[in-house]
């Protein structure tokens, strides 16, 4: 269980909160950089962190992410026109470049200076892999860009989807580092998924399905490790990195490629899954990408031009209880991303944890939520940088791999837990 | 989604996600959690149980190592002497009978003898483990080898805080 102010502070995201705060420390994947494809192609609403915003990119390509209001009237820019190195409203012509700043109001007198003195609040969008990442906080405290290697391999090693997830940021999140829900919920997948099925760790997987688990601190937030029994004198480890505040590893199977998520929240009761895959060495091949776009692995299949999954609340994720008898699916929903997805969105938009039965296998959650309180309150209190800002913190991988008995995973596999430059993933 | 059964009310299908249907889940008390024992595996580790016993919990009781526990395999012992926080003596078999999890906390000198004793007691009886290592990771290596076979959760921390972090958790 969690106090009830504790879950407060930990899920209130809005301007002025705390936790919100705390995501305006770090850079975070705004959109895909595939919705805006072109220079002056149609601008895309953005909500973030409670903030209601409007993406585009001008004719010279340049990003911009504002706020979404036109300053005259409150018109949404959505309806904008992109032309001319900037976004005018149609209302009545008044023009913003890609910092907000306005440089055309045609009502005013030609040589006017007025347009000077309108800007309206934008924030940074740069380009960094498949994604457009923003910057919400302070300019003077602006880090480096991010680091994470699924964002820096090169484009054909590299696959990022987005999907809505209708809850709380922290709950999506949570399923994350739970490493025990996979032998149950995700047990279909293992045999079938073209993205996972046919590594041997996937026996070692089922074969013992009461894993003992291991949570590690490292510098951008935590490991955590399952290990099951493997051969006589082995154990079968997969580890979990989790990057604060919301990014985290799946641990890879096979030479399948490394997967993994960012959960954003749009505002305090929706979020955005990002999922993507990537291959430190290889491009994917173009069966794994058309997988991955079928909806395979860790991403969805979403309605047609939205970023709702076809499987959503309002059909009952598409529940296939023949399916869930015949053991194709261990809840009758397909997919691994909607299989979290339908749960966690069970729990309602912001999940009571004062209502929890937590037990010590939910170790990894209980730590996280107490490593982003200390850090939410060191920061608030104190002004102090959290973890996971700093890009040295972005270099890690997930792992799977077979360990003697006595080996500590923290130490046996540290190197493995890095990003090597033209290594591979260690991975079963 | 069956064709045969289509819900029409809020509450009848995966839609009753919201905040208004919420208000309508059953409110009962939560019952805490009846049998966490937590025993220190060193003196470092005392001292945090000692100190974090003084909390107010439910159920929970906390215990050192009355004595050394000596060499795994005595006769196959089962025997762990055990002194309460608040100086009582009692005895592992004892605190076990109407235990569901037991919570070994150590620092850098844990009695390897005794995490192995307590955690195949704990095996035979069904009763969760855990392992609360504080401190220093590059200073806890063989302690985290001597606790890890025997607790099937394991926590590295450098933060003594954690181990009421946990028990809040649990509902100890």
């Amino acid at each position: 269980m969690l106090r009830a102010d504790i879950n407060e502070l930990l899920t209130r995201t809005g301007p002025g909160t705390p936790m919100g705060e705390l995501f305006r420390q770090y850079w975070m994947p705004a959109i895909l950089s595939d919705e805006l494809p072109e220079n002056d192609c149609p601008p895309v609403r953005v909500k973030l962190l409670s903030e209601r915003m409007i993406a585009f990119r001008d004719s010279e390509g340049r990003y911009g992410l504002m706020d979404e209001f036109c300053a005259h009237r409150g018109a949404s820019l959505w309806f904008g026109r992109n032309e001319g190195s900037g976004l005018r409203c149609p209302y009545h012509g008044w023009k913003y470049d890609v910092t907000g700043q306005a440089v055309e109001i045609p009502s005013e007198p030609e040589n006017s200076t007025f347009c000077a003195h309108v800007k309206l609040t934008s924030y940074p969008l740069v380009k960094v892999g498949d994604l457009l990442w923003t910057y919400m906080g302070d300019p003077e405290k602006r880090p480096p860009l991010p680091e994470f290697e699924f964002a820096t391999v090169p484009p054909e090693q590299t696959y990022s989807s987005k999907r809505w997830q209708e809850c709380n940021w922290l709950q999506a999140f949570e399923g994350g580092i739970d490493s025990s829900h996979v032998s149950f919920l995700h047990s279909g997948g293992l045999k079938s998924d073209p993205l996972f099925k046919g590594a041997k760790g996937n026996e070692y997987n089922m074969a013992d399905l009461k894993p003992f688990f291991e949570v590690a601190d490292s510098e951008g937030g935590l490991f955590v490790g399952a290990r099951r029994n493997a051969e006589d004198d082995s154990y079968y480890w997969r580890i979990t990195p989790w990057v604060m505040p919301c990014f985290t590893m799946v641990p890879p199977r096979g030479d399948h490629p490394l997967h993994g998520h960012f959960w954003i929240p749009i505002d305090d009761e929706n979020c955005w899954a990002y999922s993507f895959d990537y291959h430190p060495v290889r491009p994917l091949t173009a069966t794994e990408v058309q997988a991955m776009k079928d909806g395979h692995g860790v991403h969805s299949e979403n309605i047609p031009g939205t970023y709702r999954p076809a499987a959503n609340k309002d059909n009952d994720y598409l529940i296939d209880r023949e399916a869930q008898k015949r053991g194709d699916t261990y809840s009758g929903v397909k997919g691994i991303a909607m299989q979290d997805a339908s749960l966690q969105e069970s729990m309602g938009p912001i999940v009571d944890r004062t209502k929890e039965m937590l037990v010590s296998a939910d170790s990894g959650i209980i730590k996280a939520r107490q490593l982003l309180k200390r850090a939410v309150e060191a920061l608030r209190d104190s002004g102090v940088t959290p973890p996971g800002v700093d890009p040295a913190h972005h270099r890690v991988r997930s792992a799977a791999v077979v360990l003697p008995r006595d080996a500590a995973f923290a130490e046996a596999c540290r190197e493995d837990l890095s990003v090597r430059e033209g290594v591979p993933q260690t991975s079963v | 989604m069956s064709t045969a059964f289509r819900p029409i009310l809020g509450n009848s299908c995966a839609r009753a996600t919201t905040s208004t249907e919420m208000r309508y889940r059953i409110d009962r008390p939560i019952l805490g959690r009846q049998g966490a024992r937590i025993i220190g595996l060193d003196t470092g580790a005392d001292a945090i149980v000692q100190r974090i016993s003084e909390e107010p919990w439910g159920h929970a009781r906390f215990f050192s190592l009355a004595g050394s526990v000596g060499e795994i395999g005595d006769g196959g012992s089962e025997s762990v002497a055990l002194r309460g926080t608040d100086g009582a003596e009692s005895n592992l078999l004892a605190e076990l009978d109407d235990a569901d999890v037991v919570i070994m906390v150590a620092t850098t000198d844990a009695d390897g003898a005794a995490a192995t004793i307590i955690g195949a007691a704990c095996t035979v009886r069904a009763i969760m483990t855990a392992g609360l290592v504080i401190g220093d990771q590059a200073l806890v290596g063989a302690t985290v080898a001597a606790v890890r076979p025997h607790a099937r959760v394991l926590m590295v921390s450098g933060e003594p805080h954690d181990v009421v972090d946990l028990l809040s958790a649990l509902r100890a």
